[in-house]
Formats: C-alpha cells, sequence, structure tokens
C-alpha cells in the first residue's frame, strides 16, 4: 500500500537525518577525522536519495484528489513529518558547511577542539547507511572537495523546500499529532533502557544514580547482614550447646 | 499554499550583532594548541575516563597570561565564556560561572557553539526534552517539565515527528562508546542550559529585539531616496549641537545620580524580582501605594520630570499644592497631558474644556500664563489639535518647576513624606526558598484590568468634589475628570491685560535648556512693566517664594480689590494663606489705575461668586463674603464663557 511504502521511507529518512545530526555534532572536535568527512559525504547522499523519492512519492499520494477524508488527513501527517525532516537535514547540512570550512583537516596549525570524545563514529554511519561495514575510499582532499559539492547540495535542498511549499497544499498547524505527551516512554526498547541508565553523566549524576541504587542496594544489603547476623547467632547458638553438651 | 517562515532570517544581519562571538571563536582555537594552550587532564568518573578536562584556575591562568591581564578581568572573560556556552562547567552545570579552583569543565563542540546565523529552534528543544524524558524515565526537572508541556501543546502538529526524531537520535546515539555517550550528554544539556536557561538565570544569548529590516540590504537609487538623504542631511545641519564635554558631562552627572538606583547595577533592595522570584519589589513601589520607598522619594529629588512621571509623586505634590492653593496649575498641566495622549475623536471636546475650565477670562481655575502665549493658544485653539497646548502647558511646567517644585522640596508635605519612607531589608534566600518562590510565581494583573482600575479612580477623584463647593449645575464629565479632581481656588480675574511675565514664545518642550534665563527673563518682564503697578510688584531677584507672592499679588491688584477687601477676606479664610501673606510686601496706595474689574480676583479667597446664569462649572465655596458680592454685582453680571471661536459677539471686549 502506497501509506506503508511511505511510513517505511519516511522512517528511513528520519533514521539517517537523525545519524547525520549526530555526525555534524562530532565535526570538529577530536573525534573528527578523515572518515568523518566521508561518513557525512554518504550519508548526506543517502539522505538527499531518500528525500528526493520520498518527495514525489508523496507529492504524487497528495495531488491525487479522488482519496477520502481520512487518507488525507493521514498523507498530511505524513507530509508533515516529512517537511520537518528536510528542515532538519537543511538545518544541519548548512551547520556542517560552516563547520567544515573552519576545521580543515590537513592544516597543521589547525587543532581540533578538545571535547573529550575520542571514539569514532562508524558506528552511527553504518548505521544511518544500513550496512554492517562502512567502506572508507576517498582520497585525502575530500574536506575541500566536499565541501564545494555540499555548497550546491544546499542550494538544491533549499530550492527542493521552497518548491514543495509552493506546489503541496497542506497546512501544516490543522495537523493533529497521533502521539500524546510522553509518547516516547512507550516504546521497545526495554533493552536499552536499563544500560544506558547506569552510565553517569558527570559528578553531580553519579551522586543521584548511586543514590537511587544504593537505595536498592542498601535495601539488598541489610538483608544479606541480617541473614548473616541469623546464622552467626545460629552458629553461635549450636556451638554453644555443643561445648555445653561436651 | 504553507507559509513557513514569513521573516527572512538573514542572520546577523537583522538582529544586534554580537561580535564578541566570532572573537571568543578565536581564542578557543587559540586554546587548543598542544604547546601554547590548555593542558588537560583526564576526568576519573565511577566507571570511565574521560580525556579533556580543564580545571577552572588553569583556564583562568592561561587567559591572564595570553592578554596580560589581573585575574579579576581574565576571571570575568573566563566567565562570559562560561556563559556563552564555549565552555561549559562539569560539576554545578546549571551556573555558568567560572571558580578559580579545580573544578573542571570542558570545551564544547563546533556544533553546538553559539552563532546568530541560526536561530535556536523550538524543535530542537522538544527533541531534546523528549530525548531526555526517555533517559529518565519520564522524570523531568520542574521548568523542563513545564517547557515540555507547552511544547506539546503549541507544535502539536509536529509531536510524531518530534518522537519519531527522539527516538531515532537515542538510539544512534547508543551506536557511540560509552565515554562518547557521557560526553555528548553532558554537550547536549550544557548547550540547552545556554539557551534555555533554567529559571532563576539568565542566558547570555539574549540580545534584546530582532531589527524589522535588513540594515545591509542594497537599496535602489530613486528620487525619492535621493530625497531622503537630502532632508536627512538638511536636518543634521540644524540640529543643535553640544560640547562633548558638556554632553559627556551630563552622561556622567546621570550615571553618578542614578547608579544607586538601577536594579541591574546595584541591588534593589528587598529584592530583584527577576531574580528571586519575590514580588515584593513590586508591590512596594506600586502606583498608589500608601507609603513609598526611600529610594522612591529620593528619586523625586532627582529633578521635577521624576516627580511628575511617578504617580505617587505627583500625588505628594498634588496635595502640596491643594496647601498652596495653586493646584490649577497641575490640573491644567494633567489636562494637556491627557489631550496630547487621548484618542484624537476627543481632542476638540477636551480643548473646548480645558479653555473653559483654565484659560478663559473668569474661568472657575483660572492658570496664570502671559498674554502672548495666552493669544497664541487661544488663536490655536479656533482649529484644535494635540499640540496645541503645548506653549502653555511648557510655560505652567516651567512655572511649578521653577517655583513650587523648590517649595515642596522645603515643605512640610514632603519632609513628611521622606520621614515615613520605607526602607526594607534585604532578603536572604536559600536554595530551596527560591525553589519554593519559583513555584508560587503568578502572573500579574492583566493591562485590561489595570487599566480599568485607573479610570475607576479617576472617576472617583472627579466624583469626590467637595459638595459645598460645587453648583447645582456643575456634572463632572468622566473622562475630562482627570484635572477636575480637585477643585482648587479659583482665581478668574477679568482684567484682560495678561501681561504678567513676558514670556520668552515657544518653548517647545519642558525640558528645553533654554529657560534657564526664566530669571532674568522676570527681571526684564519687571522693567517692561514699569507702566505697572510699580509698588505691587515684589522684586524677583533670586527670591522664588515671594516672585510667587508676587504673581498672585499682582493677579489681586489687576482684579482691583480694595487692600481692606484683600486683607478682610484673607483673614477668616485660610490661615495658612494667612501665613503667607505676611510676606507681602506692603501695597503702596497707588492702587491699579486699571479699568474697574468685571470680576474680583481674590486669590486668598477660597470662593468666586458667579452669579448661577453662568454655563460653566462654577465653584462656590461655603461663606460668601459681602465685599466680594458687592464687587461682583458691580461688574458684568451674567456673563457666561464662552469660547471665542463659537461666537464673535463674547470676543475679547473689554474695557
Amino acid at each position: 500500500m502506497g501509506k506503508d511504502e511511505c511510513k517505511t521511507m519516511l522512517d528511513a529518512l528520519n533514521k539517517v537525518t537523525a545519524c547525520y545530526r549526530h555526525l555534524v555534532i562530532a565535526l570538529g572536535s577530536t573525534s573528527d577525522s578523515q572518515n568523518l568527512r566521508e561518513e557525512l559525504k554518504k550519508t548526506r547522499k543517502k539522505a538527499q536519495e531518500l528525500a528526493v523519492a520520498n518527495r514525489t512519492k508523496l507529492t504524487s499520494l497528495l495531488k491525487d484528489k479522488s482519496i477520502s477524508k481520512e487518507d488525507r488527513a493521514e498523507y498530511e501527517r505524513l507530509w508533515v513529518l516529512f517537511s520537518s525532516s528536510m528542515e532538519l537535514l537543511e538545518v544541519d547540512m548548512k551547520r556542517s558547511l560552516e563547520i567544515g570550512q573552519d576545521f580543515p583537516i590537513k592544516v597543521p596549525t589547525r587543532h581540533f577542539i578538545q571535547t573529550g570524545m575520542t571514539g569514532s563514529t562508524t558506528t552511527v554511519a553504518a548505521r544511518a547507511m544500513s550496512v554492517q561495514n562502512m567502506k572508507y575510499e576517498a582520497d585525502s582532499n575530500i574536506d575541500t572537495v566536499d565541501l564545494r559539492e555540499l555548497q550546491s547540495e544546499i542550494t538544491q535542498v533549499t530550492q527542493m523546500m521552497e518548491e514543495m511549499e509552493m506546489k503541496v497544499q497542506v497546512a501544516p498547524w490543522a495537523v493533529e499529532a497521533k502521539q500524546e505527551a510522553g509518547a516516547e516512554l512507550k516504546s521497545n526498547m526495554s533493552v536499552g533502557n536499563s544500560s544506558v541508565g547506569v552510565i553517569s553523566i558527570c559528578e553531580e549524576e553519579p551522586k543521584e544514580e548511586e543514590g537511587g541504587g544504593s537505595r536498592d542496594s542498601g535495601i539488598a544489603s541489610v538483608c544479606a547482614v541480617f541473614v548473616f547476623v541469623v546464622i552467626l547467632a545460629s552458629a553461635g547458638i549450636l556451638g554453644y550447646l555443643v561445648v555445653n553438651m561436651s | 499554499m504553507t507559509i513557513r517562515n514569513t521573516l527572512q532570517d538573514h542572520g546577523q544581519r537583522y538582529r544586534p550583532r554580537m561580535a564578541s562571538l566570532k572573537k571568543s571563536e578565536k581564542v578557543l582555537l587559540e586554546m587548543q594548541d598542544p604547546k601554547t594552550g590548555l593542558k588537560s587532564q583526564p576526568q576519573r568518573l565511577v566507571i570511565t575516563t574521560i580525556p579533556h578536562a580543564i580545571t577552572g584556575e588553569d583556564i583562568i591562568a592561561w587567559l591572564a597570561d595570553r592578554f596580560q591581564v589581573n585575574t579579576q578581568e581574565a576571571r570575568s572573560f573566563g566567565s562570559m565564556l562560561v556563559a556563552f556556552g564555549y565552555i561549559y562547567p562539569l560539576q554545578d552545570h546549571k551556573r555558568l560561572v567560572i571558580k578559580p579552583d579545580a573544578s573542571l569543565y570542558r570545551f564544547q563542540t563546533p556544533y553546538f557553539w553559539p552563532t546568530q546565523l541560526l536561530p535556536v529552534e523550538d524543535t530542537d528543544y522538544a527533541i531534546y526534552l523528549a530525548k531526555r524524558n526517555i533517559r529518565k524515565k519520564g522524570i523531568l526537572e520542574m521548568h523542563e517539565q513545564e517547557h515540555y508541556n507547552r511544547l506539546h501543546k503549541w507544535m502539536n502538529h509536529k509531536w510524531d515527528f518530534i518522537v519519531m526524531q527522539a527516538k531515532e537520535q537515542y538510539r544512534a546515539a547508543k551506536e557511540r562508546k560509552k565515554p562518547d555517550r557521557v560526553v555528548f550528554d553532558c554537550q547536549e544539556r550544557a548547550y540547552w542550559v545556554v539557551h534555555r536557561p533554567p529559571p532563576g538565570t539568565v542566558s547570555a544569548m539574549d540580545y534584546g529585539l530582532d531589527r524589522q529590516i535588513d540594515p545591509n540590504s542594497d537599496e535602489a537609487a530613486t528620487p525619492d531616496f535621493y530625497e531622503r538623504i537630502m532632508i536627512f542631511t538638511q536636518q543634521s545641519i540644524m540640529r543643535p549641537r553640544v560640547k562633548s564635554s558638556v554632553s559627556i558631562g551630563a552622561l556622567v552627572k546621570y550615571c553618578a545620580t542614578y547608579n544607586n538606583h538601577d536594579p541591574f547595577l546595584s541591588n534593589c533592595l528587598p529584592s530583584n524580582p527577576w531574580i528571586t522570584d519575590d514580588v515584593t519589589f513590586w508591590t512596594l513601589n506600586m502606583p498608589c501605594v500608601e507609603i513609598p520607598t526611600k529610594m522612591r522619594v529620593e528619586r523625586w529629588t532627582f529633578s521635577f520630570a521624576e516627580l511628575l512621571s511617578d504617580t505617587r509623586g505627583r500625588d505628594d505634590f498634588r496635595l502640596f499644592l491643594k496647601k498652596e492653593f495653586s493646584g490649577e496649575n497641575l490640573a491644567f498641566w494633567e489636562a494637556c497631558e491627557d489631550l496630547k495622549w487621548g484618542k484624537a475623536a476627543s481632542i476638540k471636546e477636551k480643548a473646548e474644556h480645558i479653555y473653559k475650565t483654565f484659560l478663559a477670562r473668569g474661568a472657575p481655575r483660572w492658570i496664570n500664563i502671559d498674554g502672548k502665549t495666552m493669544e497664541v493658544t487661544v488663536k490655536g485653539l479656533k482649529h484644535p489639535h494635540r499640540y496645541v497646548l503645548d506653549p502653555a502647558q511648557t510655560h505652567i511646567y516651567m512655572l511649578m518647576k521653577k517655583d513650587s517644585y523648590g517649595r515642596y522640596q522645603k515643605s512640610p508635605v514632603f519632609k513628611d513624606t521622606v520621614k515615613k519612607a520605607i526602607c526594607p531589608d534585604e532578603h536572604r534566600f536559600s536554595g530551596p526558598q527560591l525553589e519554593q518562590n519559583y513555584k508560587k510565581r503568578r502572573p500579574s494583573l492583566s493591562p485590561i484590568i489595570l487599566r480599568q482600575m485607573e479610570q475607576e479612580q479617576r472617576a472617583k477623584m472627579a466624583a469626590n468634589i467637595d459638595i459645598t463647593q460645587l453648583c447645582r449645575f456643575t456634572t463632572p464629565v468622566p473622562h475630562l475628570a482627570v484635572y477636575s479632581g480637585f477643585t482648587d481656588y479659583p482665581t478668574a480675574t477679568a482684567s484682560p491685560s495678561l501681561t504678567f511675565l513676558a514670556h520668552t514664545p515657544a518653548c517647545p518642550s519642558p525640558i528645553s535648556v533654554g529657560l534657564d534665563s526664566t530669571s532674568v527673563s522676570e527681571r526684564r518682564v519687571e522693567e517692561a512693566e514699569g507702566d505697572g503697578n510699580p509698588a505691587a510688584r515684589a522684586p524677583v531677584g533670586g527670591n522664588v517664594s515671594r516672585s510667587r507672592m508676587a504673581l498672585s499679588l499682582r493677579r489681586l491688584l489687576k482684579g482691583g480689590c480694595t487692600p481692606a477687601t484683600m486683607f478682610a477676606s484673607l483673614s477668616p479664610k485660610c490661615h495658612s494663606a494667612a501665613g503667607t501673606s505676611s510676606r507681602i510686601q506692603p501695597i503702596g496706595p497707588d492702587q491699579p489705575s486699571q479699568a474697574p474689574p468685571r470680576r474680583i480676583g481674590n486669590f486668598f479667597q477660597i470662593k468666586v461668586d458667579i452669579p448661577p446664569e453662568c454655563r460653566i462649572y462654577p465653584i462656590e465655596s461655603e461663606d460668601e463674603e459681602e465685599e466680594s458680592r458687592a464687587a461682583f454685582r458691580g461688574g458684568v453680571g451674567a456673563k457666561e464663557i464662552i469660547c471665542p471661536w463659537e461666537s464673535l459677539t463674547t470676543h475679547n471686549g473689554t474695557g
């Protein structure tokens, strides 16, 4: 069905947008590198492909006059999703251009910002590209070459968005969201929650986490101590009886 | 057709440019140099070790060394960097200051640097809050919860996107290793502390209002464009220039005077409501409070404009003028303000009313302005507009300023107010108390309600006229009641020649500088009036109070009452007036040889006798004196006050 296709494509676009944002955040910091630039380029290309595909699909769906009202409302909602994704992408692309220009890789006098991030972003990019491992094949002057491409791509995206606004008549404020407040909590992410919860952010939060943990562990330790005391007491009584007996 | 963002945002060109951002970035980059930059150390957390943490004292030392400044300045520079978000604290993340000890900081990634090119979107903040919601399993901080609810309401149409994006970003973040995840969380949190400050703090990125036009846009060279340039240059040539020594001196004086009264530069007592969320300061300084604060009263002594602009001060001044029987000046001034700032439709009506009440001959609350101004005003009133009463208003303003203001400051009314003024103690709130205050904040009264209250109060004041002083024809008009509140002592003089003070005409604003010469002009006037009453004139000199008496005296004598009448009317009436009358110079025998008065202008008398046929709002007082009534009947009776532009027959044809 057209709707499901749309949804999967939108999900993919959403994922790529999120990953792209993560990659741009790492730009200019100590986890920056040539690989990151290449990852950025690849993710961007994928995002653009997805964007174009989404746009054609959605415009064709919306232009169809013969759809029902609920369908139309649904398509409008999807359209709002799509345009918000595109806005984020556009902003991130502009930022990456700006930061990329400020932090060229090969210049020895230019040092990256020591942000504390040292790991690589390969996994994020792999997630974006939906591949297991990323292959890096770019040459050394990727940053300068890429930036020029990036500029043209930004203009393309801006144009596309303006076109979209003109051609498609959707009032974004009229769309009603399906999710209510706090919907992000109801997710199938139980695997992830607990592991992240343990990590302490900064020196303040360890106290909070430890406080919470210690409450549980306190109860456990109290129980353990109690059991220990009971065992000791019974051992003592038995020993006393034994001694007395003998 | 969707409307995305009608305000074309060209970034810095529209907003006030923050040049400090670009400069700070350069400094940041210098700090990264492995040889000459800051030395970092690893931060040890429970499980992980994260590199690149720097101590506060290191930062300050480096800045002091790099810029060759003292520690204090390096410290404030460092605080600025932290406040902008270039460096964020690892402990105590909500307080964006630099501490000169071993507390740790870290550099922010360039993506999260503050920039004016792209605005900070609420969508991003909503996504961040949703992510935080996931991480904290639904337990957000109070202000975050408030923001969340508000954004959910206003960005409802995007909410699906926000939730989806939040989940995806959360999953993407988990792809990284643990230390990087921690760092990323810290970074994002620090970013939002800068751009959505928690309660009790301000964001350093607050730049005020946006500009509406792009100052760098190219303008087409049309004839209109050049015409505007020409007009601008012509006007700037004609502008009066002030020497920089004078203007800088004025600035310095202003700063010195107002330094202690500025709530940003010095502590405002009891506490600044914007910082501590406690509104005592505002309740103590309400416009119509009974007992003002000491600081407020001190401000009244700075200048006359300060006194008038403060409602409470104006009330005090009005009370003082009432005691001095010259309240019509303030009433007239207020009436003019009302005219200037009121609705255009009511201008004609108000102007007429003002004329009838204050300016016409025989008006119940006649004010004392010189002939030339009166001429100009009356002529202008034929075609009234907003600023028609400006010359008269300026004259009265300067009169009050030079004359009454000085006496007010020495008066018992003011001294009493000063004594009663309160000086509240400073609040000292602890952390939990501040949180309490934050929870208890409520919005203030709506301005609509405030305006209604104001109008009710005015109507009450209007209705509060002493009944014995009203004649049966009086009907207070509510919207014009602002100046008929206190009915003061009418001085209806009949004299046509109002050559009291040769007023240097057309001072455009009460604040204009050129009126330093008023005393000089007064003296000049004295000479000009040589043919008038020589003995009646009290030498103006520098004696403000005596000139005041002189004015009233002149008015009296132009009214032409005999000294006997005057003194007779003096004694039983106002003892205060009698007291002041002792300062009057003895009146010589050469009484005014002017035309017999139409009406008695008896300044010290409370009442005025106007025949009941009069159409204006006559104000009678309790006891009527025989002499005045007799003298009055001698004049032209049954004369209505009709605006001169209304009918030509009753124009100023005086004898």
